[in-house]
C-alpha cells in the first residue's frame, strides 16, 4: 500500500496555488494501492487548510514553528523525515521551492528523487514517472524502487473537486540546525518584463510594415496585465525596429511562455527554434501559407491592423471580469 | 578561500538529440559537448572570488567516464587551479552521484562548494542540495547572487513572484543560476597554463542506486494546429479557445 | 540592363592587417605559430610535434571548436593521412564510406544524360569524409602530442617587424556594434614566433595582405567558387558518387554539382560555381534549391530532412595561381591559402596536409640549423612544394580550369585535348583576370519561394549552419564605394548567407548571417577577422 505525503508551500501565511494539482498527482498515486494522502503544511500556525481534504487530502498535518515564517528548508526537512517512514511517496510542487526541498529530503531520508515529473505512476515495486529532459527535447521514463521523493512540474495534473473533509493533525517539529536562514523576499525588479520570463509573450516580426506599430503588440501586452512581454523576430531586431533584448530566436533568447502569440511573423527556422517549446501558440499573419501557421495552435488569417486590435479589447474584457 | 566546483560534461545545447539504440540515451555520434553552461556560473563565481579574497585555492571535481576530462580542462583554460577527475560511471539515481562527490569533498577543508543549478541533459537538478545535506551543511539552490563576508554568505534566488533572499554561514553549498554572473571565456594564456596545473585521477565506484531509466524518447510532434478563422471576426473564436479549452487566459 | 564590374565597389584591403609593432609586454612565445586549425595547419603541428618534441607550438582557430568552419565535399585520397600516420591503419581514420561506384551526369532543366567520368575525376580507392569530423579527429591527435590549440582565437593582423613577421595578434573579444567594450571584453592577445605559419584556408586576410606588402605575385591572379553544401539525412542510401554539369548554371558559368553519400542515412549535396560567372543575378544558393528539385536528386532526398548547411569558396586558379614564393621572412602559406587545390580532380585536403608536412620538415630543418634565425631560411619549402605531387598534379591540369573562362561547350573540348595531352596543348598559359574583374549584367529576377519541404531560405539555411553569432558584435565587413541597388543586388544574390539586402537603392548588411565563406570578400565587401567563435558551427560538413 503506497501512502503519500504531499510537502505544500505556504507563503504570506496563505497556501499557495499548485497545492491541489499536487493534491491530484499524489492521490493518483495512493489510489493505485488503495493508500492515503497526507498533506504536510510547515507555517507559523495560522493557514486556512480547509479545501486540502476537497482537493484529495485524507489528513492534514500541521507542523507549527517560529522559524517558519518564510521558507525554511532545514527544518521542513526535519519535518518531514520525522513522519517519512510511513510513506512510500513524497511529493514536493516543481517550483522553486519545491525543487530546493525535495533533493534535501531524499538525501536525509535516503531515497531517490525525480525532478520536473509531468506523469506517476505506481507499478508493482516500482514508482514510474516520466520527465523533460535535453531542454524538452527527450522525454525519459524513470523506475525509482523503495521510498521516492518526486518534485511534480505544476500543471501538469488538474486540481481534484470533489473530495471529503481531511481530518487535521498537528505534529511536532523536530528539533533542526538552521543553517541556510531565508530572510524574505523582494518583489523582483517591476521594469519591463523580460520575454524569457513573461508568462505571455506578444512578438511581432516584418509584417508590422514599420517600428511605430509595436505600439500595438504593445497595447496588447499591456491588456494581459504585467504577465506579458513583447518580442520580436531577427529580421526587425536586425532592421533596428526593436531591441535585441527583445529577440526571439535562434541567436536570440528561447523562450517557453504559456501563450506565444506571433503577429506579422513568417516563421522562419530560427526563429520557431527560439519559440516552439511554448505550450499556446497562437499565429496571426495575413499570409495563410505563412510557414508559422504550421506550429501554431490556433491561427488567424488577415490584417493584423484590425485582429490585434480586436483582441487586445477582447483580453481587456475578459480581464477585467 | 578554497572553493570546490562540481562540473558536468553535456551536449551543446543546440544539439540535435537523436535516441541511441536501445532506447535509454542519446546517439553521441557527432554531439559536441561542452561544459553544462550553468556550471560555468560555478566557475566563474568561484575564479571571482579568489580573486577577490586575494588568496585561496580553486579546484574542479568532475564525476564520470575519460571524456569528461577535456572538461576538466576547459575549466583550468578558465582560470581554476587545480582538477580532480573521479573515473568510474555517474548513476541514473543522483543520490549515489552525490554520495560519491560528498565523499571527495569531505574532508578537503573547502569554503565553498558550487554546482550549476541543473546539467542541462538529465536535468536532475538535484546533486548539489544532496551533498549539502550529506556534508550537512547550509544550502541554497538556484542563486542569482551571492556576497561573502566575515564568513558570511548573502545570496538571492528567483522564486515565483519575487527574489528570495538568504544567509549562511560558510562552508556553504549553492547551485548556480543563469543571472548570477557572466563567465569568462578562457584566455590564450589560461589555455597554455591549463596544460601545466595539477590534474589528480581517482578512480571511484559508483552504487547502481534505485533508479533505472526504462527509456527515453522524442516528444510527441507538435499536433497541427488550425485556422480559427479570418480577420477580427475570428477574435472571439480564438478568445474562446484560449480561455476555455487553453486555459491559458 | 545595366552592368556591374565589382572591382569598382570593392573596398581596398585593410591596411590594419600588417602591424609594424612591438609586441606588448605579456605576448605569449611560441616556436613555430600557425594561423588555422584545419587540414594543412593541424598536418603541420602534428608533424612538428613528432619531428621536434621540444618546440612550442600553437594552432590558433577563429572557429569556436576545430572543425566548427570547416567545409568541404568531401572524397578525400588518403595517401596524406597515411603519410603522417604511417602506422596507423586506414580503419581508424575517420572516413565515411570508401567510393565503390561513381557517375556523372550532363544535366538539362528536364532531365539528365550520364557521360563518360573524366579520367580527373576517377574516385576509386578514394573515401566520402565530413571535413569537419576529420579536422576534430586531427585536433585531437595533434592535442595528444603536445600541440597547443587555441579555437576561439582569430588572428586579426601580423605583427612584422621590418621585414620580418615575428608574431600575430588576435582579434579583441567582447566589444559591442560600436566597439566599445562590454562586461565580457577580452582583450587582444600578442604571440611571437619564429616561424609564422599562415593556413588561413581559402582567401586568407593575412597572406592576402602579406603578399601585397611583400609583391608576392602569381601569374594569374587567384580566382574563386563558391560552394554551398547542404548535408541530408535520408530515407535510401545512396550507392555512388555523383557529379553533374550543365543545368542549373547558365552555359557561361564554371561550376557543378556533387552528391556523395555519408554512410547509410546521409548525403553530402553541394553546387559550386565559379565566381568569374556573368550573371549579376546568379545565386549560388538558390540554385542548389532549385537543383534539389531535378529528378535526378528529388527522389533520394524526398522524405528526408536537412541537417545541415553551409558555404565556402575554393581557389580554383590552380597552377598559374599559385604564389611566386610560399615563404618569407618568418612567414610560410600553406594549404587553400596557398591556392593548392587541383580543380579537375576536385582535391585540396591531401594537397593540403601535404604541404603542411613539407613546411613542417622545412622549419625544423631551419630551426635546427639556424635557431632562432631559422625563420629567415625557410625557402626550402618553397622548393619542396615545387618538387612535390601537389605542384606536379597541378602542372598536368594547369590550363583545364581556364579554359572555360569563356564558356562551357569549348572548355569541355580544350579540356578533353588537355587530358589525352597531360595538359601540354594547347601549350603556355590561359592568362585570366581576377573575378572582381570580370563584369556583370543585371536582369530583372525572378523570385525564388521556398517550399520549406525540400528548399529553403537563405535565413533558415543560416540557422542550419549552426551559426549563433552573438548579433551586438561590431560589423566586420567592409563595404566599398558607389554602392547602387544593382550592386546591392548582385551582393544579395552573390552572398549564400543573406547577410546583404537591397533597401530601396541602398545596402543593408546582416553581420551576424556571416558563414564566412568569403564570396564577398572575392567580388564585393571585405571580410575581416571578428570575434572567436562567430561564424557557422559547422558539426557535419
Amino acid at each position: 500500500m503506497a501512502n503519500v505525503l504531499a510537502v505544500l508551500e505556504v507563503r504570506n501565511g496563505a497556501l499557495r496555488k499548485g497545492s491541489a494539482e499536487l493534491l491530484a498527482a499524489a492521490r493518483r498515486l495512493a489510489d493505485a494501492s488503495g493508500g492515503t494522502v497526507d498533506a504536510l503544511v510547515c507555517s507559523t500556525g495560522a493557514v486556512n487548510t480547509d479545501t486540502l481534504g476537497a482537493a484529495g487530502a485524507d489528513r492534514v498535518l500541521s507542523a507549527s514553528h517560529a522559524d517558519f515564517a518564510n521558507y525554511c528548508p532545514d527544518g521542513t526537512v526535519a519535518t518531514v523525515a520525522s513522519v517519512s517512514a510511513q510513506y512510500r511517496a513524497i511529493v514536493v510542487s516543481a517550483s522553486a521551492t519545491g525543487k530546493d526541498l525535495a533533493p534535501r529530503i531524499a538525501a536525509r531520508i535516503n531515497a531517490p528523487c525525480a525532478m520536473d515529473v509531468t506523469s506517476v505512476d505506481l507499478s508493482g515495486d516500482t514508482i514510474r514517472v516520466v520527465r523533460p529532459v535535453y531542454a524538452g527535447k527527450a522525454l525519459q521514463t524513470v523506475d525509482l524502487r523503495g521510498s521516492t521523493v518526486i518534485a511534480v512540474r505544476p500543471g501538469a495534473y488538474a486540481g481534484l473537486g470533489a473530495g471529503k473533509a481531511g481530518a487535521n493533525v498537528s505534529i511536532t517539529v523536530p528539533p533542526f540546525t538552521k543553517r541556510l536562514d531565508v530572510t524574505g523576499i523582494r518583489t523582483a525588479n517591476t521594469g519591463l518584463l523580460d520575454v524569457a520570463e513573461a508568462r505571455v509573450v506578444i512578438s511581432g516580426g516584418r509584417g508590422l510594415g514599420d517600428p511605430k506599430h509595436f505600439v500595438l503588440l504593445e497595447e496588447l501586452a499591456a491588456a494581459f496585465g504585467g504577465e506579458a512581454a513583447v518580442g520580436a523576430s531577427r529580421a526587425v531586431v536586425d532592421a533596428g525596429w526593436a531591441e535585441h533584448g527583445a529577440q526571439v530566436g535562434q541567436t536570440g533568447k528561447t523562450v517557453a511562455p504559456e501563450l506565444y502569440i506571433a503577429v506579422g511573423i513568417s516563421g522562419a527556422i530560427q526563429h520557431l527554434a527560439g519559440m516552439r517549446t511554448a505550450k499556446v501558440i497562437v499565429a496571426i499573419n495575413r499570409d495563410k501559407d505563412a510557414p508559422i501557421f504550421k506550429v501554431a495552435d490556433y491561427g488567424i488569417v488577415g490584417d493584423l491592423f484590425e485582429v490585434v486590435p480586436a483582441l487586445t479589447a477582447a483580453v481587456k474584457q475578459v480581464k477585467a471580469h | 578561500m578554497k572553493i570546490a566546483v562540481c562540473l558536468r560534461r553535456t551536449p551543446d545545447t543546440t544539439a540535435k538529440i537523436v535516441i541511441a539504440a536501445g532506447g535509454t540515451s542519446i546517439d553521441e555520434t557527432g554531439v559536441k559537448f561542452v561544459p553544462n553552461p550553468y556550471d560555468e556560473y560555478a566557475i566563474e563565481a568561484a575564479i571571482a572570488l579568489k580573486e577577490k579574497a586575494g588568496a585561496g585555492e580553486t579546484v574542479v571535481v568532475a564525476l564520470g567516464a575519460d571524456s569528461v576530462q577535456e572538461t576538466l580542462r576547459t575549466a583550468l583554460a578558465m582560470g581554476i587551479d587545480r582538477a580532480v577527475h573521479l573515473q568510474g560511471n555517474a548513476s541514473a539515481d543522483g543520490l549515489e552521484n552525490a554520495r560519491a562527490l560528498a565523499d571527495h569533498v569531505r574532508g578537503g577543508g573547502y569554503d565553498l562548494v558550487l554546482f550549476g543549478k541543473l546539467a542541462v541533459d538529465d536535468y536532475g537538478q538535484q546533486t548539489g542540495a544532496m551533498v549539502a545535506e550529506l556534508l550537512e551543511l547550509p544550502c541554497a539552490t538556484a542563486i542569482t547572487m551571492l556576497e561573502i563576508a566575515d564568513g558570511r554568505a548573502t545570496v538571492e534566488r528567483e522564486v515565483e513572484g519575487g527574489v528570495e533572499q538568504a544567509t549562511c554561514a560558510l562552508p556553504a553549498v549553492f547551485t548556480c543560476d543563469k543571472g548570477l554572473n557572466n563567465p569568462r571565456l578562457p584566455s590564450l594564456k589560461g589555455i597554455m597554463a591549463a596544460r601545466k596545473k595539477p590534474f589528480d585521477i581517482a578512480p571511484v565506484t559508483v552504487a547502481a542506486g534505485a533508479v533505472t531509466v526504462a527509456s527515453l524518447v522524442l516528444p510527441p510532434e507538435r499536433a497541427a494546429g488550425r485556422i480559427v478563422g479570418e480577420g477580427a471576426a475570428a477574435v472571439p473564436a480564438l478568445m474562446q479557445l484560449l480561455v476555455s479549452d487553453a486555459k491559458v487566459i | 540592363m545595366g552592368v556591374v564590374l565589382p572591382v569598382r565597389h570593392q573596398a581596398p584591403l585593410p591596411t590594419t592587417l600588417i602591424r609594424a609593432e612591438t609586441p606588448r609586454a605579456e605576448a605569449i612565445e611560441l616556436d613555430v605559430l600557425i594561423v588555422g586549425g584545419g587540414p594543412a595547419g593541424l598536418a603541420c603541428a602534428i608533424q612538428l610535434a613528432r619531428s621536434a618534441p621540444d618546440l612550442g607550438v600553437g594552432v590558433l582557430e577563429k572557429a569556436g571548436s576545430l572543425g566548427e568552419h570547416s567545409l568541404s565535399g568531401a572524397v578525400i585520397n588518403p595517401i596524406a593521412l597515411r603519410a603522417l600516420f604511417p602506422d596507423k591503419p586506414d580503419s581508424e581514420f575517420p572516413f565515411r564510406q570508401r567510393v565503390e561506384g561513381e557517375a556523372v551526369y550532363f544535366m538539362t532543366a528536364a532531365g539528365s544524360l550520364r557521360i563518360p567520368t573524366p579520367p580527373t575525376m576517377k574516385n576509386h580507392g578514394n573515401y566520402t569524409v565530413s571535413l569537419c569530423e576529420l579536422v576534430r579527429w586531427l585536433g585531437e591527435q595533434a592535442e595528444a602530442l603536445g600541440v597547443n590549440i587555441f579555437p576561439g582565437f582569430p588572428a586579426e593582423s601580423l605583427l612584422v617587424d621590418g621585414q620580418r613577421v615575428i608574431g600575430v595578434r588576435t582579434v579583441a573579444g567582447g566589444l559591442d556594434r560600436d566597439r566599445n567594450p562590454t562586461d565580457v571584453f577580452q582583450e587582444p592577445t600578442d604571440l611571437t614566433a619564429k616561424v609564422v605559419v599562415l593556413a588561413e584556408g581559402t582567401r586568407g586576410p593575412l597572406a592576402q595582405a602579406w603578399r601585397d606588402w611583400q609583391q608576392v605575385g602569381s601569374d594569374n591572379p587567384q580566382i574563386f567558387a563558391l560552394g554551398v553544401k547542404e548535408v541530408w539525412e535520408i530515407p535510401q542510401p545512396l550507392d555512388r558518387v555523383i557529379h553533374t554539369l550543365g543545368w542549373p548554371l547558365p552555359r557561361d558559368a564554371f561550376g557543378g554539382s556533387w552528391c556523395y553519400p555519408m554512410g547509410p542515412n546521409q548525403v553530402s549535396i553541394g553546387l559550386v560555381v565559379g565566381l568569374d560567372y556573368h550573371d549579376a543575378g546568379l545565386d549560388v544558393h538558390e540554385s542548389l534549391q532549385r537543383m534539389k528539385l531535378h529528378p535526378l536528386f528529388r527522389g533520394l532526398l524526398q522524405g528526408g530532412t536537412l541537417l545541415e548547411w553551409g558555404a565556402k569558396t575554393i581557389p580554383e586558379g590552380g597552377y598559374y595561381a599559385i604564389p611566386h614564393r610560399l615563404s618569407g621572412d618568418g612567414v610560410m602559406m600553406i594549404g587553400d591559402t596557398a591556392g593548392l587545390v587541383d580543380v579537375p580532380s576536385l582535391k585540396g585536403i591531401h594537397y593540403a596536409m601535404e604541404s603542411g608536412m613539407l613546411a613542417a620538415t622545412a622549419i625544423v630543418a631551419a630551426l635546427q640549423q639556424h635557431g632562432g634565425g631559422g625563420g629567415a631560411h625557410l625557402a626550402a619549402y618553397d622548393q619542396a612544394v615545387r618538387q612535390s605531387r601537389i605542384v606536379g598534379d597541378m602542372h598536368v591540369t594547369r590550363n583545364m580550369r581556364l579554359a572555360f573562362k569563356d564558356g562551357f561547350v569549348g572548355g569541355v573540348v580544350k579540356a578533353g585535348l588537355m587530358t589525352i595531352s597531360r595538359g601540354a596543348f594547347p601549350g603556355g598559359r590561359i592568362a585570366m583576370a581576377a573575378d572582381a574583374e570580370a563584369p556583370r549584367e543585371t536582369h530583372a529576377d525572378t523570385p525564388f519561394v521556398p517550399d520549406n519541404v525540400l528548399t529553403f531560405s537563405k535565413v533558415d539555411a543560416v540557422f542550419k549552419s549552426g551559426n549563433a553569432t552573438r548579433d551586438t558584435i561590431p560589423s566586420h565587413l567592409v563595404v566599398g564605394r558607389d554602392i547602387t541597388g544593382d550592386v546591392a543586388d548582385f551582393y544579395a544574390h552573390l552572398c549564400p548567407a543573406g547577410v546583404y539586402e537591397r533597401q530601396g537603392d541602398t545596402l543593408r548588411v546582416n553581420p551576424p548571417n556571416c558563414v564566412d565563406c568569403k564570396a564577398t570578400d572575392v567580388l564585393g565587401p571585405r571580410w575581416t577577422p571578428r570575434e572567436g567563435g562567430s561564424g557557422p558551427r559547422y558539426r557535419l560538413m
